[in-house]
């Protein structure tokens, strides 16, 4: 842990969290809320002692959680080496938690972690309830920080001096325990600090963004008119088009601007999360491969990555793009000449992307958008997918083995238009990317349309049915979802309802 | 759990009663049955709560929360749903003995503590429990299961009412020779005599769990009072440990001027010998009739309700209900939060058979008797009323002061007392030379049960006061584990 923590504070984090087995989500299931993970304060103690040993400390944030309640928690979070505090539990418990463990099934008896109207009308919280909570947290911490004769929480700040283990717990357990290394402070000179007070250079003047495309899309942020550059791009260049798209969203708000506005062409191998969170109207072309976390967050951009110009292996079993792309994203197209690393699409809900071929746990925890793969997917494909479509072209006829079916049906294709959608997203594939796979795929149409195999969430197909038969009751717009909703919210086949 | 929805889908539903015209004219239960669908419905309503509090059984505000005896109540309620009779049955008989007897007459703080009595009518938890075991009983599963092996230690249990019964249950199922005494003529203590026979049939139910445990080694020994017509020396002498389970049977009086008359009687003497009379089906020279009276119960809880009921079947002609603390609201107070027990407004069976014949619920609040009046033969005629507020003396303890003006004269010819109950009678303790807490209960720790006396275990309403039946269920168990323990010097009884 300590390692770990000294790595990221290295590479520039922020915040540290130690976060103790003791907390965790109620949807857990109750094996692994009550038999995974070691408490905070072991990792907590070696985390602060290995940041103070390398000088470190200074430059992160270290933050504890896991059911801490009480200010007494906090003040040993604090001399044991933290200056930031998370609640969780307790703030829930005081706006009406009654811990049911049922987050994940929308049944919540008093409307704290549901969807259901009906149920929500329970909720007797308020932030009230919340600030008075904290206020008798604050009252306690202040209490153990006079006894201790400490003014500020950064003077607490790893002082396990201050902590000594209770000699009289009668367990057998606690006999022979030793805790010296927890209670450890580590001999540095005095000059070295022991909490955070150094920002970190997290070098954003030094992006490219900052120093080139700022610049180069100016004509389009400030006026709207069609920009387009040719770029090298090399893998230290990382979140490249990110802080250009907040600027084209400060001006032109949630609509973005129109398709291909600004159309920047890269060559060259991309650093991580190119072109994460870019909105409408911003297109980015990469020549060349692209690093993990490839279009995170997408939120209406257009995202195209194809193979330098004479590269000799074939695009679709070579991988060009890294692990988790389209992480998160939730509008905007993609089109990928080549093979993606895993968890493609993760929690997609609303990206429609041509992709060749893909890692494990592809569209994971998917609710929206459409995937359409054009050749091998790898294993536990579809996990956790509850909404949005994916297409994979499986002419090996093994793609039902790869994929997680506990949440989705395997269907094939019928629908004309439904065709039609896929076939003009693989021509525009080709026309993007040159693609020879996408080529192909087109030439041979007709013998492969039935070998295209349609992956459809259950819960998503039947809320479609839902949507359409309200809507042919005339109903519309939110009122047609809520409709939809309540049709489906006590159906006992319902995934989450068992 | 069986279904997450299900408390969202279904409504609280509970068996309806026998109609109170119908059952006053006879002694037979009044509860009748759900449906086996209806009532899997009610088991869906039970949400198997991450955090549950239905089975915890500690005391909230000096009430009962959660069921003492830590029934797995999420557990069968699941099994229910799932139409698992047989497994819900061994999984209520894993905590609770008799689960007869507190699906007819336990209040159910387990319903109280509900989490989904938080802002919803809460599962219907008592009623799941008596059906699970009358279906038990009328399928046949219910058997005499007798030990694989006997210790040879011979323990006495004195008193055969719900501690009683509950460790020699547990006792012999231990392995050990457990012998029952009781002093009236039939065991069950206040199962067979206090309570009466619409809420707990005592041919069909209770004798029905007496013979069960006779086939399983028990031996009850009627007619016997220890410390009476039996030496209590010769109970240490001739047993190798004793449960005292003697009740708290000392009555609260009500002292005021008119006390003696005739007519003016314990609840207890009341219902003592009318279940007699209706056990012997012949009179009795203790037989107390409430025919064409104007009867008086003095005392507002489960006692005077069931003198209320009696009264009813015999045929009353008028009825009040005096009860001394204010009418409860309807809803819960705000001092009186979930999971507390909540104090609110309940019409009981007796008050609605009242209400059902005489056209309104036959409590008055408030109010307390000051003077019995007679006639010349010695016979109460009338009673003298007041009403009180209840104010804080100098020590900050809320104490009744009457209300001037607010008198009032009843007619009564027959008046029962049923305020409580003060702590069990002394002369057996004394014999024994046990030592008493301030309150005259038997002094012996909660979950340990022993007292000065090597060997003699106390439990239940002799040792914690005057109670609900399953806190004697809780203690009759535990100090069956206590007991084993000291003979055996370990034990794997619960």
């Amino acid at each position: 842990m300590g390692t770990v923590a000294a790595g990221v504070a290295k590479a520039h984090a922020d915040v540290v969290l130690i976060s103790g087995y003791d907390g965790g989500t109620g949807a857990s299931p109750l094996s692994s809320i009550k038999h995974s993970g070691i408490p905070w304060e072991l990792g907590l103690a070696e985390t602060h002692q290995t940041l103070v040993l390398n000088n470190l400390r200074s430059r992160i944030y270290v933050e504890a959680d896991g059911q801490l309640k009480t200010g007494r928690d906090v003040a040993v979070a604090a001399l044991l080496g933290a200056e930031e505090f998370g609640f969780a539990t307790a703030p829930l418990v005081t706006l009406g938690c009654l811990m049911m463990r049922v987050c994940h099934l929308n049944t919540c008896p008093v409307g704290v972690a549901t969807q259901d109207p009906q149920l929500r009308k329970f909720f007797t919280g308020s932030p009230d309830h919340v600030v008075n909570f904290m206020r008798f947290i604050a009252t306690e911490l202040r209490e153990i920080m006079a006894k201790l004769g400490f003014r500020t929480i950064n003077e607490m700040i790893g002082r396990t001096d201050k902590l000594a283990p209770r000699k009289a717990i009668e367990h057998w357990k606690a006999k022979g325990l030793d805790f010296t290394s927890i209670l450890q402070r580590p001999d540095v000179w005095p000059e070295v600090i022991r909490y955070r007070q150094i920002d970190q250079d997290h070098g954003i003047e030094k992006s490219l963004d900052v120093t080139r495309l700022l610049d180069i899309c100016e004509p389009a942020i400030e006026r709207g008119e069609r920009v387009h550059a040719d770029l090298p791009i090399r893998n230290i260049h990382r979140v490249v088009g990110t802080i250009t798209g907040s600027e084209v969203t400060k001006k032109w708000g949630p609509n973005g601007l129109p398709e291909d506005t600004i159309h920047l062409k890269f060559t060259g191998s991309a650093g991580q999360s190119f072109g994460a969170f870019i909105p409408k109207g911003m297109t980015l072309e990469l020549e060349g491969d692209a690093n993990d976390y490839l279009g995170k967050g997408l939120s209406g951009g257009k995202i195209i990555v194809y193979p330098p110009a004479g590269s000799t292996f074939v695009a679709g079993e070579n991988i060009i793009i890294g692990n988790v792309a389209f992480y998160g994203a939730t509008s905007g197209e993609a089109f990928v000449c080549g093979m993606a690393g895993e968890r493609f699409g993760v929690r997609n809900s609303g990206v429609n992307a041509v992709v060749e071929a893909i890692g494990d746990h592809g569209c994971e925890y998917m609710t929206g958008g459409r995937v359409i793969v054009l050749g091998r997917t790898g294993r536990n494909f579809a996990a956790g997918m509850s909404g949005g479509i994916a297409y994979v072209l499986d002419e090996a006829g093994d793609f039902p083995a790869h994929c997680n079916q506990e949440m989705v049906g395997l269907e094939k294709l019928k629908d004309a238009d439904e065709i039609e959608m896929i076939w003009k997203l693989i021509q525009r594939h080709q026309a993007y990317t040159k693609s020879d796979r996408a080529a192909k795929v087109l030439a041979d149409w007709r013998q492969l349309v039935p070998k295209f195999v349609k992956v459809m969430p259950k819960d998503y197909q039947r809320v479609l049915e839902s949507m359409k038969k309200v809507k042919e009751q005339g109903l519309s717009g939110d009122e047609a979802i809520m409709a939809a909703f309540e049709e489906n919210v006590r159906d006992v086949a319902r995934v989450g309802g068992g | 759990m069986g279904k997450p929805t299900g408390f969202i889908e279904y409504l609280r539903e509970l068996p309806a009663d026998r109609p109170p015209a119908a059952r006053i004219a006879d002694w037979k239960e009044f509860h009748l049955h759900l449906s086996e669908a209806a009532l899997r419905k009610q088991g869906a309503r039970c949400m198997d709560c991450g955090t549950p509090f239905c089975h915890t059984g500690v005391l909230l505000s000096g009430m009962a929360s959660g069921c003492p005896i830590h029934n797995l109540i999420p557990e069968w309620n699941d099994l229910i749903y799932r139409g698992l009779w047989k497994e819900a049955l061994e999984r209520l008989h894993k905590t609770n003995n008799f689960p007869e007897f507190t699906g007819r007459v336990c209040p159910a703080p387990c319903e109280g503590s509900c989490v989904l009595g938080i802002n919803a009518p809460p599962v219907t938890i008592k009623n799941i429990e008596c059906t699970i075991i009358d279906r038990g009983w009328d399928e046949g599963w219910v058997t005499a299961d007798l030990p694989k092996q006997r210790t040879g230690k011979k323990v006495a249990v004195v008193g055969s009412g719900p501690a009683g019964l509950c460790a020699a249950a547990q006792l012999n199922k231990a392995g050990h020779t457990v012998t029952v005494f009781e002093r009236a003529d039939r065991p069950g203590g206040l199962l067979m005599y206090g309570i009466p026979n619409m809420k707990l049939d005592k041919e069909q139910v209770v004798m029905r769990r007496i013979r069960q445990l006779e086939a399983e080694g028990i031996r009850f020994v009627c007619n016997t009072n220890v410390g009476g017509n039996y030496p209590a020396e010769k109970l240490l002498k001739e047993f190798d440990a004793v449960v005292l389970a003697t009740g708290a049977t000392k009555p609260r009086d009500l002292p005021v001027e008119g006390r003696n008359l005739k007519g003016v009687h314990f609840a207890m003497e009341f219902l003592t010998a009318n279940t007699k009379i209706i056990l012997d089906g012949k009179k009795n020279g203790n037989f107390i009739s409430a025919a064409d009276k104007d009867v008086i119960v003095i005392g507002g809880g489960d006692t005077g309700t069931d003198c209320v009921g009696t009264a009813m079947r015999h045929g009353c002609k008028s009825l009040v209900q005096v009860e001394i603390l204010p009418k409860p609201p309807m809803e819960r107070a705000a001092d009186n939060p979930w999971p507390e027990w909540p104090k609110v407004y309940r019409l009981d069976y007796g008050q609605d058979e009242a209400a059902a014949k005489f056209g309104a619920d036959p409590r008055v609040y408030l109010t307390t008797a000051t003077k019995f009046e007679g006639d010349a033969n010695g016979q109460v005629t009338a009673i003298h009323t007041v009403q009180v507020k209840w104010e804080k003396n100098d020590k900050g303890q809320f104490i009744p002061k009457n209300v001037p003006g607010t008198e009032k004269i009843l007619p009564a010819q027959l008046v029962l007392l049923a305020m409580g109950f003060l702590g069990p009678e002394q002369p057996l303790l004394d014999a024994l030379k046990l030592e008493r807490d301030p309150r005259t209960n038997v002094k012996a720790e909660f979950e340990k049960y022993s007292t000065n006396l090597k060997g003699v275990f106390a439990c239940g309403d002799c040792r914690r006061g005057q109670s609900l039946v399953v806190w004697a269920f809780n203690e009759g168990r535990g100090a069956a584990r206590e007991c084993d323990r000291y003979l055996m010097g370990s034990t794997d009884l619960p």
